[in-house]
């Protein structure tokens, strides 16, 4: 017994040692070696027993059209024709419902809710809390999200089943390679235009790690279409105030899409700087797969893109805000002393506020509003009015609102002191500033790291201040 | 309210001062994160380093080499080689320094967890290749050998560092020094480059600049003293003989796999087809599994199909395929 265990241990010792030395004459290569024979195994398999009808027909057809989308005369135009369709249907097909889901939720269910908790006498707190605070933030977030994420998602996912979305990467990726990122890049930003949550979610076919990184970062300058109607609302009442008033249509809506622009710019700008910086210890890996158009399966993309996106995304926009829609209503109702805590922030915050050109009515909205986008101007007219002291407009402390004209909202806006520089320095800031919780929550979900999603979060609203500072001081400087 | 003159000075200040506390390697970060290295354990590391070097390459070291080596005096050398003797780790002769056995295999150590490094941070991470060296010497001196174990066994026991050098094994085993330089090569011979000096940097970086690397074929053409001409992806490449003395080759001669007249991927005109021959070596990790993946395999019937606007991405087809590559990536994959 003894005695065999010390021949096959020292037996077992020198077998040990000659596979060692024999690793050393074998090389590394025969890795690739094994991988090779599998296909070539694979190729003589398949050669013997799959018979291939004829696919040169379907070849030609793609060959056609990629020679079309790919062409230097034609590729960029059908492409932004087509995005450009995309964005058009979204937004003016989403008035109509957006404005019908607002009129229930917001103008006769909100108005019942209150009338029937009166009826059987709930404590004013409750009611506003509950019906105030919750129910509304959560009908605004439904009335405003919904109908554009259910055009623009099904849109975008046809064109996906097409097989036309990788050319674009294909043809955009040159521009992207050189900001250090992927071509997919431009489609996971045209998606943040419709939310940067769903954005976000979309890197996932982006499968180079250091490129998914630098898209998930980056989602964040697409102009989301929470923000837009912030952007076209100001820049009509500022921007479009300072030109003659057959003019004001177009500057404004210039305004708007300048910002866009700006947003994209500066998000190649980053991708390029973080791809040298924080980002270039990261495994980057590129291959594009190019795959055979194919007529779209409408009701199944209707299905999965309604479900897997919309409901998925609106579902956790709901969640976030709920609770926000009561912070919201409580930060008009908690009292210190004669002020409520809001206006207890916004005396404090505002010299800082002045700084960047915003105030302190801007910076608490955007702090308790950061569930969604699409709250922000409710919360910023509902704290304008508290704590400007008007009277007579608006539904009550706490209580969010929107007034169906620009100039009365103009009205409101100019009492609580906004100027020119307010309005530009806002829409800046609208475009630079932290993530949605949504978002922020999706990015953490999908990164599965916590410095990545603090990077997210922190470098936008860091650059939002450096440059509404910027803005407002040489604003202040050319002004005085 | 504050003077916009002031607020922008104060603001420019501030960002004046971020710049030299975070900036990359010459931040006050980034040197309080080196200096927290013990300063005595790099020296005697390195310095075991250098010893073990000498004797692998078959010439000596003395007070003055470790000196010139660590780039310290050479007072501070010979203090360092005493304190190394009373460790027991060298002895110390007239004509030369020794390992003890004890010194050795602590030499073999920080080596192996070098060269582990370099190895991970070229399969792993998209760390550039310039920078792989100088992290692991830092990396050398902080990481314990079984975190370099561990790696190496999550590399599947990788053999060679990236630059061709050999790793330790774990019992501290190294096959004796193989290959010549390139210069040795007769007129007209095969061979495969197996090692790049990375040390000093800047003859590495010249190196790295001409496409050279581990793996790489090349076919001698003429040497004198004065230049060294060789052919490498089919272009032909000059150095001046000190740079030679930088690069180790191995004689092709009896192994099957020469490859002649073979072009890159990239130079495949639109509508051509041709057959794929291999993936150069400097294509690596994530990259390179990727790309056989998809089928770069030898034997691959491949044509290009069309170029993107800007001539880069190029699509091509292959196994019933259309994958669209980086044109950087194209020159890495040989075709026939």
């Amino acid at each position: 017994m003894n005695k065999n265990e010390t021949i096959n241990s020292s037996s077992r010792e020198a077998i040990i040692a000659s596979a060692n030395s024999m690793r050393w004459e074998v090389g590394e290569d025969f890795h690739d070696t094994l991988m090779e024979s599998i296909y070539s195994d694979a190729a003589e398999i398949a050669a013997k027993t799959v018979t291939k009808t004829d696919e040169k027909q379907i070849y030609h057809w793609d060959q056609k059209i990629d020679r079309i989308v790919t062409s230097k005369l034609l590729g960029f135009p059908i492409m932004f024709l087509l995005l450009a369709l995309v964005f058009w249907l979204t937004v003016e097909g989403a008035n109509v419902p957006s404005a019908f889901l607002a009129s229930i939720l917001i103008d006769t269910i909100h108005p019942i809710l209150k009338s029937a908790s009166a009826g059987i006498g709930v404590p004013w707190w409750i009611d506003g809390v509950l019906i105030d605070g919750a129910y509304l933030a959560m009908a605004w977030v439904i009335s405003v999200m919904l109908p554009p994420m259910a055009i623009f998602f099904p849109l975008f996912t046809l064109l996906e089943d097409f097989g036309y979305l990788p050319r674009v990467a294909f043809n955009m990726d040159n521009l992207f390679r050189r900001a250090g990122a992927h071509g997919k890049q431009a489609l996971t930003m045209s998606m943040g235009f419709g939310c940067n949550a769903a954005g976000v979610i979309a890197t996932r076919i982006i499968d180079s790690p250091r490129e998914r990184i630098i898209a998930i970062i980056t989602n964040n300058f697409s102009l989301c279409n929470g923000r837009w109607p912030t952007q076209i609302l100001i820049a009509s009442i500022f921007i479009g105030a300072v030109v003659p008033s057959h003019l004001a249509g177009l500057v404004s809506a210039g305004a708007v899409v300048a910002i866009a622009l700006f947003g994209i710019f500066l998000s190649l700008v980053v991708s390029w700087g973080l791809s040298k910086s924080v980002l270039k210890g990261e495994v980057s890996a590129f291959s594009l797969e190019l795959p055979p158009y194919r007529p779209p399966r409408i009701l199944q993309t209707l299905y999965t893109s309604l479900i897997d996106r919309t409901i998925f995304v609106l579902w956790r926009a709901i969640v976030f805000a709920v609770p926000a829609g009561i912070v919201i209503w409580l930060v008009g109702n908690i009292y210190i002393g004669d002020l409520s805590i809001g206006e207890h922030f916004i005396n404090w915050s505002n010299p800082f506020g002045l700084l960047l050109g915003l105030n302190g009515v801007i910076l608490l909205a955007y702090i308790i509003a950061i569930p969604a986008n699409e709250i922000v101007i409710p919360t910023i007219l509902m704290l304008t009015v508290m704590s400007a002291g008007m009277v007579g407009v608006g539904e009550g402390s706490g209580v969010m609102f929107e007034l169906d004209s620009a100039a009365d909202t103009a009205k409101i806006l100019e009492a609580g002191g906004w100027t020119l520089l307010t309005g530009i320095n806002l829409m800046l800031f609208s475009l630079l500033h932290n993530p949605c919780s949504t978002t922020i929550y999706t990015i953490y979900k999908e990164t599965k790291s916590a410095k990545w999603t603090l990077i997210s979060t922190l470098l936008p609203v860091a650059m939002g201040f450096a440059l509404t500072f910027l803005v407002a001081q040489i604003w202040y400087l050319f002004a005085a | 309210m504050v003077d916009p003159i002031t607020a922008l000075i104060f603001a420019g200040l501030s960002a004046a001062v971020l710049v030299v506390l975070f900036l990359p390697k010459k931040g006050i970060a980034a040197r309080l994160r080196r200096s927290k290295l013990d300063s005595k354990r790099v020296l005697i590391e390195d310095a075991l380093k250098h010893i073990y070097d000498c004797e692998y390459n078959k010439s000596h070291s003395s007070i003055n080499s470790v000196a010139g080596n660590l780039n310290i005096s050479t007072d501070a050398a010979a203090k360092l080689i005493s304190r190394l003797e009373e460790m027991g780790l060298v002895v110390s002769e007239t004509s030369s320094i020794n390992l003890t056995a004890e010194g050795r295999s602590y030499a073999l150590r920080v080596i192996r967890i070098h060269r582990v490094w370099e190895k991970y941070l070229s399969e792993e991470t998209g760390v550039s290749e310039m920078d792989w060296h100088d992290e692991a010497e830092i990396k050398e001196h902080t990481l314990t050998i079984d975190e370099a174990n561990d790696i190496a066994k999550r590399l599947n026991n990788p053999l060679f560092d990236p630059h061709g050098d050999p790793i330790p094994s774990s019992t501290g085993q190294l096959p004796k020094k193989i290959g010549i330089p390139i210069s040795d090569l007769k007129t007209g011979e095969f061979a495969h480059i197996i090692h790049l000096e990375d040390e000093p940097n800047s003859i590495y970086a010249q190196i790295l600049a001409m496409g050279l690397y581990p793996g790489m074929q090349v076919r001698m053409i003429s040497a004198s003293n004065e230049r060294v001409v060789f052919e490498a992806n089919s272009e032909e490449k000059v150095l001046t003989p000190l740079f030679a003395q930088n690069i180790s080759v191995q004689p092709t001669a009896e192994t099957a796999k020469v490859y002649e007249d073979f072009k890159l991927l990239s130079s495949l005109n639109k509508g051509e087809e041709a057959s794929v021959l291999g993936i150069s070596k400097a294509c690596r990790g994530k990259q390179r599994r990727r790309l056989m993946d998809l089928g770069f395999v030898p034997g691959t019937k491949i044509s290009t199909l069309m170029k993107s606007i800007g001539g880069d991405p190029i699509a091509f087809q292959l196994r019933g395929t259309t994958i669209a590559l980086r044109k950087s990536q194209a020159d890495l994959i040989f075709i026939k």
